[in-house]
């Protein structure tokens, strides 16, 4: 019953994904578009249970044009036809914005 | 989009919905509050089920005291007493964002549930679609 969870604000700026975090279920997955890119070098990535197999995804263009470097090893890189395959194979979407 | 997917969305479609409304911002200085709740009422009037959750500065929205006509913004939250009119009945609130807040459990209305963070994750995962304000 995973979730997709998609981060669209910096959490240098919100408070959306700290809220998101709070509602964190194993097997969800998040994906880091626009802004939410930024995150990836936030420390709440951190608080992320490594034993709950959170799928971790970026949009490569929105990450590469803000200059943000992926670690390929923690983050999936996708693209805009994946994601909308993802709003397919998860149960439900909650939009951070 | 495969066929296998494309009918376990037509599945889906058929199953009776349930909708969370997921509020996250204090009342008066933007309109997602009001939105939320214009939404909700009308998810109500047409006797779809709904639940409404509150999360981070959301919170604010249920708290007792309030009036928005000192600072001459129409107080939407008295409104919320129509809720059990619109059989909306599922109110829940995250006990970590009050806390965060330093808030008690004082609200201006009554039939609101007080869930750990936890809890508040799966009650909100128990619903089909989420719609966040």
């Amino acid at each position: 019953m995973p979730t997709l969870h998609i981060v669209r604000q910096s959490a240098f700026n919100s408070d959306d994904f700290a809220q998101c975090l709070q509602v964190l279920r194993n097997n969800d997955v998040i994906v880091f578009i626009d802004d939410g890119c930024y995150n990836l070098h936030h420390k709440l990535i951190n608080t992320i249970d490594s034993e709950a197999d959170i799928k971790l995804k970026v949009v490569e263009k929105h990450a590469l044009a803000r200059a943000i470097t992926i670690d390929e090893a923690l983050y999936t890189v996708i693209n805009m036809n994946n994601l909308v395959e993802l709003t397919l194979t998860t149960n439900r979407v909650i939009t951070w914005q | 989009m495969s066929q296998s997917l494309m009918s376990k969305s037509l599945i889906s479609k058929k199953l009776p919905k349930l909708t969370a409304i997921l509020n996250s911002k204090a009342p008066y200085s933007n309109s997602a509050g009001k939105d939320a709740l214009d939404i909700a009422l009308i998810f109500g009037s047409f006797e779809q089920p709904t639940s409404l959750f509150f999360q981070g500065d959301g919170v604010w929205q249920l708290i007792q005291g309030q009036n928005g006509t000192i600072i001459s913004v129409k107080d939407y939250l008295k409104t919320f007493a129509a809720f059990e009119f619109y059989d909306i009945e599922n109110i829940y609130i995250c006990q970590e964002s009050l806390i965060q807040r330093g808030l008690t459990a004082d609200f201006h209305i009554e039939q609101v549930q007080v869930l750990a963070r936890r809890v508040f994750a799966e009650k909100l995962a128990t619903h089909h679609t989420v719609l966040r304000f």
